[in-house]
This record gives C-alpha cells, structure tokens and sequence, in this order.
C-alpha cells in the first residue's frame, strides 16, 4: 500500500503543482500580488471536498456518463481560463491585467478540486482499512512532498532563465498545459460515448510507458500519452493554438498601443 | 482567434453530434465486478472490431479506480455503486486492466478475439 499510495499521490499532485508554479512564475513577472494564490488554494480545498462527497452521486447520471462530463467540462474551463491568461498577460490594457489574479485563483481551484477529489475519495476508501492506514498516509505524504518539490524546482528553474526567456516559457508551458486539458477531455468523452472512437495515433510504450517515471513526469507537464487517439491529437493542436494564439494577438495588441502612444506624443 | 474558437465549438458540435447517431441497442454489454479489491471475471473476453459496454459493478464498500493504459481508461467507481465505460473497437490482442487504489490484488485483462465468441 506504501508504494502505490506514493505513487497515486505524486501523480495527483504534480500536475497541480506544474501548473500552480508556472502561474506563480508568471505573477511575479507581472508584478502581481500573489494573493490569489490562497484563494485558489482555499476554493480547490473546498472544491475537491464538495466533488468527493457528490461524485457518487454526479457518476450515475445521463446514464453513467456524469463523473466524465463534469470532469471534461472542468477541463474545458481551465483550457479557457488558460486562453484568457494567455490573451491579458501580454496584453498592455491594465484593466486586463487586473483581471488576471481572479483568473488565475479559479483556474488553480478548478485544478485542485479535480485533483484532489481523488486523493480524498482514495484516502477516505483507505480509512476502512485499518491496517493499511498508516503505511498510506506516510506514502500519501512522501509522494505530495516529491509533487510539491518538482513544483519548487520547476518555479526557481524557470525564475533562473535568463529574464526575457522566463514570460515566453511560461506561455508555451501554458499552452502545452491548455493542449492536454483539451486531449483529456476528449479521452473522457470517449470513454462515455458522446464522442466516436477515433483510430490510436501511434503507439510509444515500447520505448516509453505511461507508467514509467519519465512518462509520468512527462504527462504531467506535456499530457503525454503513448497511444493517443486522432481525435486527442486534434484535441491537443487546438487547445495549445488557442493558448499560444491568444498570447501572440496579446502580445501584438501591446506592441500597436505602444506605439500609437510614443506616436501621439 | 474568435476563428479559432468558432473551429473547435464546430468540431466539438460536429464529433458530439456523430457520437449521439450511434445506436446503444447494439452495443453489447460486457459485466466485471469488483469484490474483495479483485476482478471477477479477471479475464474478459470480447471481439474484435466492436464496441463494447463494460459495465463495472463494485460490490466492495471501499471505493476502486479502474485503469488501463492500454485501453487509455480511468474511472473512479464508488464503494457498492456500478458504472459504464465504452472501449474499443480494438484489434485483437491482451488490454490489462488494473484497481489503481488496490493494484497488487485487483488485475486482469481484456482479450480481443479474432472470431465471435461463440454463444
């Protein structure tokens, strides 16, 4: 149980982190306060708490396709909460820039309730085992440190490029991050049927498995799957297009508005 | 990028309107229970080429995730509640599947046959 319990956990936690330190990065380079930080925390606590309890019950509707339904449509948000930080975080209007902290906290609260349901549900199920509590709490809490200090790593790494490197990596981090919500999402909707089965891309396993540790790293920070379907790897196109996209019409909003105004003057 | 997004709400519409034609009549329904963190049957066999209903029911009081790499599934299936999960079509060939919150006990496998299973 120790072990798993380790590795369940990290798996949940790391991408949570990945994203929560690359916005940090991106707050910072904002000059942002990092309040919304908490927020997020508190909401995803409270979010991950309320989705445990109710997924019972969410699973068994239109016709056991729930719990995937509102798991892709959590995703869809947090892809489209993605493309509107892509889109003010270059952007020179300051009332857009204002914007972003409340932004940012849904998006890290969307994350972590999804995330964190299943360590709830996982803890809460282990609590009737009475035997086996203690070695998974202790792997639970070695595996969230492991997710945590990959968070920390990732945060100092990208703080240490050299500075006009760290905006431009943020994004692209962003839209690979947008780019896998888009292709879980589509996963989730084919394993309910709402959308057709579409043929397997290619097949990496041999040379790299999902269940290995670079291929976990991997999927928590680029969505990385050794059989994707079509429809995944479209999926994926669109969402690290909206993100990247809307960052570079940001960007050129910026550059025009600058220079209209030093033209005024 | 208003083009973009237009793009993905046709394409989102256009696959959501193909997946909802397809009849559920004739999907057949394959059942796997959970009881005592295993599988049973720990081996299911089903045909090629089709798709399939899995329906998951978990007889445990502790909560199991179904997952496969293989098969690309993962679903969370609450203590004495059931599921749906649709797989394949798939070619033939052996899909494990494994409990992630019991993974030691809770293994088995798909194995997708050329020919119809005979009934």
């Amino acid at each position: 149980m120790f072990l798993n319990s380790v590795v369940l956990i990290l798996q949940e936690i790391l991408e949570a982190a990945l994203l929560i330190s690359i916005l940090l990065v991106l707050s910072r380079q904002l000059q942002l306060s990092a309040r919304w930080f908490a927020t997020g925390m508190i909401l995803g606590g409270i979010g991950a708490f309320i989705l445990s309890v109710n997924l019972a019950t969410i699973s068994e509707w239109l016709d056991y396709a729930g719990q995937e339904i509102l798991i892709a449509g959590i995703m869809i948000a947090v892809l489209g909460l993605l493309t509107l930080i892509g889109l003010y975080s270059t952007s020179a209007l300051w009332a857009s820039r204002h914007s972003l902290p409340y932004l940012m906290s849904i998006c890290v609260a969307l994350a972590l309730s999804r995330e964190g349901a299943e360590i709830v549900i996982y803890l809460g199920g282990i609590l009737n085992h009475q035997e086996s509590v203690q070695p998974t709490f202790t792997g639970a809490g070695i595996g969230a440190g492991i997710g945590l200090s990959a968070g920390v790593l990732l945060y100092f790494g990208l703080l240490s490029l050299p500075a006009r490197w760290i905006f431009c990596t943020c994004i692209l981090l962003l839209a690979l991050i947008g780019g896998t919500m888009a292709s879980q999402a589509t996963l989730l909707l084919t394993q309910v049927d709402w959308i057709t089965y579409s043929p397997v891309l290619w097949d990496s396993s041999i040379w790299l498995p999902e269940d290995s540790i670079p291929g976990h790293l991997l999927y928590a920070l680029i969505g990385y799957e050794a059989t994707p379907s079509l429809f995944q790897a479209i999926a994926y196109g669109i969402g690290f297009l909206l993100v990247s996209i809307s960052a570079t019409l940001g960007y050129l909003n910026h550059f025009r508005s600058r220079r209209k105004n030093t033209g005024e003057k | 990028m208003s083009r973009s997004v237009g793009r993905f709400v046709i394409l989102l519409a256009f696959t959501l309107g193909i997946g909802s034609n397809t009849s559920f009549a004739d999907t057949p329904i394959v059942e796997l229970r959970i009881r005592n963190h295993l599988f049973f049957p720990d081996t299911l066999e089903v045909p090629a080429h089709t798709k399939i209903k899995l329906m998951v029911i978990n007889e445990d009081p502790t909560p199991e995730e179904f997952e496969s790499y293989e098969l690309n599934r993962e679903k969370v299936i609450l203590g004495h509640r059931k599921t749906i999960i649709f797989i394949g079509p798939l070619p033939p060939g052996e899909y494990p599947f494994f409990g992630e919150f019991y993974p030691k006990t809770a293994q088995g496998k798909i194995v997708v046959t050329a020919q119809q299973p005979s009934e």
